[in-house]
């Protein structure tokens, strides 16, 4: 088959996967070789659904005997099947890279033969790269659930990140719509992983020529929208996995029906704006100090399509309002709609020099169009604004003006 | 006000403000302009020196190395209309030193601060969408026509990183380019420039990443607004993947 072809059904079938971040790394070339990773990540381009490219993002395989109710490659379907060899993944990277169209490879498969001939196969590119061409750019690894230990350990040595997909938020869901994938399968190398993580942390303090464990760290993936968990459900697993599996990230993957089953509920269109919210509150949890419960309840078990999560607490909590922006601490700054993890540390550096003004929260860059109807500055309101709290969501949610406003962008936040 | 004019190269710049700071006269109450030689121009002319605007760097390294980073970046805009800011807020380096940065109420901070975060901006978003490619010789030329001129720090953040291939960047809009040999970093100007042959392999290694960009969008999530407001149409010139648009 025509290299071209391989290309077409190998990342065709793994543009699902919702990861593309290339950061948390930071390793400087070798004399000699090519390549190296950026703290902060490096976006090459953007695809025509907006979403950012940096890694070459693609399957060895998609042909699976696995037969999941979501999987655009499950095996009862019948579309085209291709494998790369490892040479030809190792080739195409060398040579994307070498153009700067990459920072690195991200390396994911369908399983055929065995969990751990696919994963072997899978880290056999990855030392090719790291040995044979001196590749120092980035490279994530999917770890296949059940494959070995070993084979777990070797991926992490080679690897920036690896991350294994919890595909599904509870382990009834997966039960049903991947019932030969198994839970213990999918959290025994999260957990293999976070500890030889924390090993390495270790072993690297005392030696910095100890090797290091996947540096940028562990991530996973969950379908949402194709079972009938809650966001609260989603975001308290989501807190679980932070928490105790010391993750980086948790992606949300708003399911989009490639496959008709009847196991699968019938959309329209993929949930973006759910997707959106539920990106927005996993930031809250991670960077702004809120727990799940503070975000949803069980009376209120799902995010408000029209407000963004920190509003919609905002809304709920008119006593903790307004805040003083002259004297409220960092997390109380957090917590006002428009000012985030960026303006709030502008706002603690400026005030040091003379208190700050409304005008000067313009040019610190808060946005002024929400946090103007939660905040003093000096004692001072902004304008007449009516704090009374049916009318703030109403003027929230239309502007100022009488056009009611619909959310147009849905941006996959931060793949950074 | 005292009115000031330099000649509008990033040195006479620097130089200047140096010798107004020198003179001990007030920056709020300074004006800092390029000399535009009409007849009725006031002020007082203030000749390029190059020792003293390498003194007032190393002065200012001291004081506050990011704010040298600040003016680093903010050369790098060409702008020639934020002198007087630039004088103030070097003034204001001196006096608190780093923090100076956060002190983005100010306005002259603010308007310096902002520029230069704009140059740094497009920095990072070239080190993503520089393309190079493969020359039938066996080197390696990206073009690209930038807005600020990114050229040097970006040579040599693709030094460290595409080492082992000799490169040329050419920036088409300012006919400068960089040359990597493998060993060491050189920049240059060009006035005539056309592109060479590319490589016998060079199409069919296009042809593959065109294919990539293609299939990785997901059909069910198009959006093309979103697209350009992440990549604008600007760069697109120069793009692999953007060929044919």
């Amino acid at each position: 088959m025509e290299l071209q072809e391989k290309i077409t059904i190998l990342s065709g079938a793994a543009r699902y996967d919702a990861s593309c971040a290339s950061s948390g790394s930071n390793r400087e070339g070798s004399a000699g070789g090519t390549g190296n990773t950026s703290q902060g990540g490096i976006c090459h381009s953007w695809a025509d659904d907006g979403r950012c490219i940096s890694l070459l993002k693609i399957l060895l395989s998609n042909d699976c005997r696995y037969d999941c109710a979501y999987c655009v490659n499950r095996s009862s379907n019948p579309v085209p099947r291709a494998s790369f060899t490892a040479r030809e993944v190792v080739d195409l990277t060398m040579e994307f890279y070498r153009r700067n169209y990459i920072e690195g490879l991200f390396l994911s498969s369908a399983v055929n033969v065995s969990p751990d001939h696919t994963m072997e196969e899978m880290v056999r590119v990855a030392e090719m790269l790291r040995n044979e061409e001196r590749f120092g750019g980035y490279i994530h690894l999917k770890i296949i659930p059940g494959s070995s230990p070993e084979l777990v350990r070797r991926a992490g040595l080679a690897a920036d990140r690896i991350s294994v997909n919890i595909e599904l938020p509870s382990s009834e869901s997966l039960q049903r719509l991947a019932p030969q994938k198994k839970k213990e399968a999918i959290l025994a190398p999260m957990k293999l992983i976070g500890a030889e993580a924390g090993v390495s942390l270790v072993e690297r303090r005392k030696s910095r020529k100890a090797p290091r464990f996947a540096p940028a760290g562990q991530s996973t993936q969950m379908i949402i929208g194709a079972s009938p968990e809650t966001d609260l459900q989603i975001l308290q697993l989501s807190q679980g996995l932070y928490r105790k599996m010391n993750l980086k990230r948790v992606y949300y993957s708003a399911f989009v029906p490639v496959n008709e089953d009847n196991r699968l509920p019938v959309l329209s269109a993929p949930p973006l704006l759910r997707e959106h919210r539920l990106y927005q509150a996993d930031w809250l949890l991670r960077f702004y100090g809120f727990s799940p419960e503070e975000i949803l309840s069980d009376d209120a078990p799902n995010l408000d399509e029209s407000f963004d999560p920190k509003t919609a607490w905002a809304l709920r909590h008119p006593e903790f309002f307004p805040v003083e922006i002259n004297r409220a601490d960092y997390a109380a700054l957090l917590r006002v709609p428009g000012i985030g993890v960026v303006s709030a540390k502008r706002i603690i550096a400026a005030r040091r020099f003379a208190p700050v003004t409304h005008e000067g929260m313009k040019k610190i860059g808060v946005v002024m169009k929400r946090a103007k109807y939660f905040i003093t500055c000096s004692g001072r309101p902004f304008d007449k604004i009516d704090q009374q709290p049916a009318r703030l969501r109403q003027r929230l949610l239309l502007g100022e003006g009488s056009e009611p406003k619909q959310p147009r962008q849905l941006v996959l936040p931060g793949l950074g | 006000m005292n009115h000031y004019l330099y000649d509008g190269t990033p040195e006479g710049l620097v130089s200047a403000i140096a010798a107004i700071l020198d003179s001990g006269d007030d920056p709020e109450a300074a004006h800092l302009a390029v000399r535009q030689d009409t007849l009725f121009e006031e002020g007082l002319f203030l000749r390029t020196d190059s020792a003293a605007a390498e003194a007032l760097f190393a002065r200012l390294r001291e004081r506050a190395p990011d704010a040298v980073q600040t003016l680093w970046y903010f050369t790098m805009a060409e702008t020639s209309e934020l002198e007087t800011s630039l004088l103030r807020y070097i003034a204001l380096a001196f006096e608190h030193g780093d923090r100076v940065n956060g002190y983005l109420t100010h306005g002259d901070v603010k308007a310096v601060v902002a520029t230069a975060r704009k140059a740094g901006r497009e920095l990072h978003r070239m080190k993503g969408l520089l393309r190079f490619e493969q020359l039938r010789d066996g080197t390696w030329l990206a073009r690209m026509e930038p807005d600020h001129n990114v050229i040097q720090p970006l040579a040599r953040h693709f030094s460290r990183r595409l080492r082992a291939q000799e490169w040329f960047i050419y920036d088409a809009r300012r006919h400068s380019a960089a040359h990597w040999d493998g060993h060491a970093l050189s920049f240059g100007t060009l006035e005539q420039f056309s592109r060479p042959e590319l490589s016998p392999e060079e199409q069919e290694v296009q042809q593959l990443w065109q294919t990539f960009f293609k299939t990785i969008a997901i059909p069910e999530r198009k959006n093309p607004r979103l697209q350009q407001s992440n990549m604008p149409a600007k760069y697109w010139k120069y793009l692999t993947e953007k060929q044919g648009e």
